[in-house]
């Protein structure tokens, strides 16, 4: 038995990777640049902001040498408009509300900007796009261009309890913000229970459920029966699945086959 | 690739001891952890990238044994006041928890591998070994003296390069001693008192092979990075050539078959979650 985990990270290791969030603190004492495995810590000057993995957030803010900024989004008010997405917007009635856009992608309404993503490359040559949770997501901001909606970042769940536990001082409004989490959570569990209806289309070979919006920790807690639905559904419908396929191959073969397929494997959770 | 790719890939720095550098590759093989623990298969070893994440993980430990004795020596003690002191153990407990955290990602990452391995120990070793080597096999499974050792595949020499194996050398020399290991046993506890005929481990009569693959089609969770991504359907079943299915947009998050997105994967434009 060499790895006891099962297959997907688990809550714990959701957690850890949650650590990696980057989050604006303002220290308290100076210490000087560190080279970490994580990448470069520039130095503390007091009081000038830096930003910081959250791991190190918090261990510098449990021994009284750092004050975290929080993220724009952990705010009541900002909660409070998310909540009212998540409910009242008939668009997302069955969707979770719009994440942050990734750099080069335009904000969810935006029609007139086409998304563009630029790579990075890695020493191989390989590209690299970054994504959560190596994006500033979750740092403080000082001008916030408005218009742009507030979002919950990936890994929202477990941002918002380590920093309501760790850090509840240096939040706006903890319980109110308490409640809010544990209400927008209630909303968005109720949505992936609810999303079990349409499964099948993830079952079906190129098919796909989209569960955009979703959270790092919700998707740690859906992943198992999720995964084992759609491969459940898979295994019942494989020689439905099969047949289908010979069929394409026989009209391939007669030269019927226009490249289209009539399935609607097209759905949104 | 269009011009900026061309520049951009021309610009970017071989230099790989930048701090930049640093970051990149621990966001690299943070993200390989995650997919290596989501998807049903092996993922072929990063080995440039492990190679400089080992060779920083051993740097790092020598400035932290640097560090830790010099705070300790008696003579440098005298002169440093009890500021620096604490200052000095706040950057050795920052400095040990980084590497904690590292470490954590290598040892999950390997752990998971080896456990990948163990599960499909046969479907690994056919995998990596040469096509050709399997004849002189199957003659001498006839005779008495069959054991069911004979049925594992020899592993590539070290210098064969056309092979391309997603384990690293280490997991190969591994992967061969426990399946030979597990076939010395299953032959001493039952195999060898079965006909000689049925004591190998690869058979496939009837058109069924014993050996067992990992599912591709078992679902993963990804986001796409780019505009565009489309599911496939790899050719099987009588269908020749891959079809395409669901268009997955940028920032999207799906649930969809490992199969329909490891090209895309392969060229970075989802991120397995």
């Amino acid at each position: 038995m060499a790895f006891p985990l099962p297959r997907g990270i688990t809550p714990p290791e959701i957690s850890f990777l949650a650590e990696m969030e980057m989050v604006t603190i303002l220290p308290r004492q100076r210490l000087e640049g560190l080279e970490l495995l994580g990448g470069p810590v520039s130095p503390l000057l007091p009081p000038r902001r830096t930003s910081l993995p959250l791991w190190l957030a918090l261990l510098l803010k449990r021994q009284r040498r750092a004050n975290i900024l929080p993220p724009p989004w952990l705010h009541p008010e900002s909660l409070e408009l998310i909540l009212e997405i998540e409910t009242q917007n008939d668009e997302y009635q069955h969707a979770f509300s719009p994440p942050p856009p990734l750099p080069g992608q335009p904000a969810p309404g935006d029609h007139r900007r086409a998304p563009l993503a630029t790579p990075r490359y890695t020493p191989s040559g390989e590209k690299y796009y970054p994504a959560p949770p190596f994006l500033p997501q979750n740092t403080a901001r000082d001008h916030i261009p408005p218009g742009e909606p507030p979002a919950l970042p990936f890994h929202w769940l477990e941002v918002g309890t380590m920093l309501l536990e760790a850090a509840s001082d240096d939040l706006v409004d903890p319980d109110q913000t308490r409640r809010l989490l544990k209400e927008l959570r209630e909303v968005r569990m109720a949505k992936v229970r609810a999303g079990v209806d349409v499964l099948d289309a993830a079952a079906m070979g190129g098919g796909g459920v989209a569960l955009t919006g979703v959270g790092a920790m919700e998707l740690g807690e859906g992943r198992r029966f999720i995964a084992g639905v759609v491969d459940e559904l898979r295994r019942i419908g494989a020689s439905k699945e099969q047949a289908r396929r010979e069929e394409m191959a026989e009209e391939m073969a007669n030269g019927g086959y226009d490249g289209t397929q009539d399935d609607d494997d097209e759905m949104e959770f | 690739m269009d011009i900026d790719d061309i520049l951009a890939s021309v610009d970017r720095t071989a230099d790989t001891s930048t701090p930049e550098s640093t970051a990149l590759d621990h966001q690299l093989l943070t993200r390989f952890w995650v997919a290596e623990r989501a998807v049903p298969e092996l993922l072929p070893w990063p080995t440039s990238l492990m190679e400089r994440m080992m060779e920083r993980v051993r740097r790092q430990i020598e400035s932290i044994e640097d560090l830790a004795a010099s705070s300790t020596d008696p003579i440098t003690h005298h002169q440093t006041s009890s500021t620096s002191a604490a200052t000095t153990n706040l950057t050795l407990s920052i400095l040990q928890s980084d590497l904690s955290r590292t470490q954590y990602l290598i040892r999950s990452l390997l752990r998971q591998r080896l456990s990948k391995l163990t599960a499909h120990s046969m479907h690994y070793l056919l995998l990596i070994s040469r096509p050709n080597n399997t004849q002189p096999q199957s003659q001498q499974s006839q005779t008495d003296s069959s054991r069911p050792e004979d049925s594992i595949p020899e592993p590539p020499s070290t210098d064969d390069t056309d092979v391309i194996s997603p384990l690293s050398k280490e997991e190969v020399s591994f992967l061969h001693a426990h399946q030979t290991l597990l076939a010395g046993h299953y032959g001493a506890s039952f195999l060898n008192s079965f006909p000689p005929q049925l004591r190998r481990l690869d058979d496939n009569a009837g058109g069924t092979s014993m050996v067992q693959g990992p599912d591709g089609k078992e679902v993963v969770f990804v986001r796409c990075l780019v505009e565009e991504v489309r599911v496939v359907v790899p050719p099987g079943d009588g269908v020749e050539v891959e079809v395409e299915g669901t268009v997955l947009r940028m920032g999207e998050v799906w649930a969809v078959r490992w199969e329909g997105v490891r090209g895309a994967w392969g060229r970075g434009e989802v991120e397995v979650l």
